[in-house]
């Protein structure tokens, strides 16, 4: 392995032949910055601090979009998680075939995100993929507090309560999604850009009412 | 409105680059366009529309005996109008099958998730599968429509179910069964009466074979949506 190259960290397995990182040549601040070998807390805590994060941006949803500058650095995590819990909530609740529920749920959550993107893409919207999926997928967390609220108060709640709660969450969910989204859609095609995410929401809102 | 100076300036650029690798490379061009229909913008130019379009369109569904049709998206056939339309409908048959069969009384009831990959596959089949089928016949039989207009055309006619699905929330059977048959009548009156300008130049059989494809196939989509998602419900 020859001296000259400074292969940055992780890489080292993936470049085209098989090298090794030579941890004896490298320099201390190397080392520090090396997050293969952090301890385990410190990632979990870093992607926690930058999920909590995003999701304080979703909670107080902001119109103006310079605010959001931050969000460009997209992450899954958070929507993954948001997605389990609300597949889990719904599909536990349920007396009969709660895995299709599971299921479905979890692929209308990412299939829908990705149809929408490609959507707005389609009608000639300045949307980077992967950005956009992690946006409606934070923006499923007020449904989430709907799903668990619902199933923590089950019994006490009546069919309008319910309706209620859920429009609520709906509405928080589009209006906080809306504003991100609507400034990287095309102009003129704003309503037919913007209407799949309304319909997005809906369906996944609709299911916490049947719980 | 700086979006809209950039896309512009983009797509010049864009055909600019495209104009001059034509020149360049002839040879590569079938290469691309084998699989030119599984990028993103090979379907570009058919997502076209305003809203105002989509509404305009909607609204010439529900008059199915004015052959306007096919003037209205000469040229600009969408493809938002076949796809939305119908992820429209997955969500209201879910929404207002359950809700039909809520019954405050009972205790142990939840919802029926089976309609949604059920009217998924259903309406995606019919709305996708049939005008693909319909257009390899029609041009077997030499009729000039083009193959994005008839996916346009049959996603368009999907729209008379919108209220139709609305109005299933009743439980009264016979009120079921009329609207049933009013949408079967009205969207096979409106895919015949538009299909007929350019179906008139066959000869009568072959005219028949088009149309007995499209009433069967409008048939066996009224009748699931009956039979299916809207069965009797027992109080």
């Amino acid at each position: 392995m020859t001296d000259n190259q400074q292969v940055p960290f992780g890489s080292g397995m993936f470049q085209g032949q098989a090298k090794f990182v030579d941890y004896a040549h490298m320099n201390q601040q190397e080392v520090q910055v090396n997050t293969l070998d952090e301890p385990v807390m410190d990632t979990l805590l870093r992607d926690i601090n930058m999920i909590l994060y995003k999701l304080s941006y979703v909670i107080i949803p902001r119109m103006k979009e310079t605010q959001g500058r931050k969000l460009r650095n997209w992450d899954l995590w958070g929507p993954l998680l948001l997605s389990l819990l609300l597949a889990m909530t719904l599909g536990i609740n349920s007396n009969q075939s709660s895995d299709t529920i599971f299921g479905t749920i979890f692929i209308i959550m990412w299939g829908g995100s990705a149809v929408i993107t490609v959507n707005a893409k389609l009608l000639g919207g300045q949307v980077s993929f992967f950005q956009s999926v992690c946006v409606l997928g934070y923006c499923v967390f007020p449904i989430n507090v709907a799903a668990v609220l619902i199933t923590f108060l089950q019994s006490y709640l009546g069919f309008f309560l319910r309706l209620i709660i859920v429009g609520a969450a709906f509405l928080w969910s589009t209006f906080s999604s809306l504003s991100f989204m609507s400034s990287m859609m095309n102009e003129e095609k704003k309503v037919i850009s913007v209407y799949p995410i309304f319909l997005f929401y809906m369906f996944l809102s609709w299911f916490c009412i049947f719980i | 409105m700086d979006f809209g100076i950039q896309n512009q300036t983009d797509e010049q650029q864009q055909a600019n680059k495209e104009s001059s690798n034509q020149n360049v490379n002839e040879g590569n061009k079938k290469q691309s366009g084998c699989c030119a229909f599984l990028t993103v913008e090979f379907y570009t130019p058919y997502f076209n529309v305003t809203e105002n379009d989509v509404i305009q369109r909607i609204q010439g569904t529900f008059l199915p005996l004015k052959p306007d049709f096919l003037n209205l998206i000469r040229g600009n056939p969408d493809l938002w109008g076949p796809i939305w339309i119908n992820a429209t409908l997955i969500f209201m048959i879910t929404a207002i099958a359950n809700l039909r069969q809520i019954d405050e009384e009972k205790e142990n009831q939840s919802f029926v998730i089976s309609y949604v990959p059920q009217a998924t596959a259903l309406l995606y089949i019919i709305a996708f599968g049939t005008p693909i089928v319909l257009a390899a016949v029609m041009k077997f039989l030499g009729v000039d429509l083009s193959f994005f207009q008839t996916i346009c055309l049959y996603g368009y006619s999907m729209s008379t179910l919108l209220p139709i699905t609305i109005l299933c929330y009743f439980q009264n059977e016979l009120f079921l069964w009329l609207i049933i048959v009013y949408g079967f009548a009205n969207s096979s009156l409106f895919l015949i009466v538009n299909l007929k300008e350019e179906l008139d130049k066959l000869q009568i059989q072959k005219k028949y074979i088009i149309i007995g494809i499209v009433v069967t196939m409008q048939l066996s989509l009224y009748l699931f949506y009956k039979l299916v998602f809207f069965s009797y419900v027992t109080e």
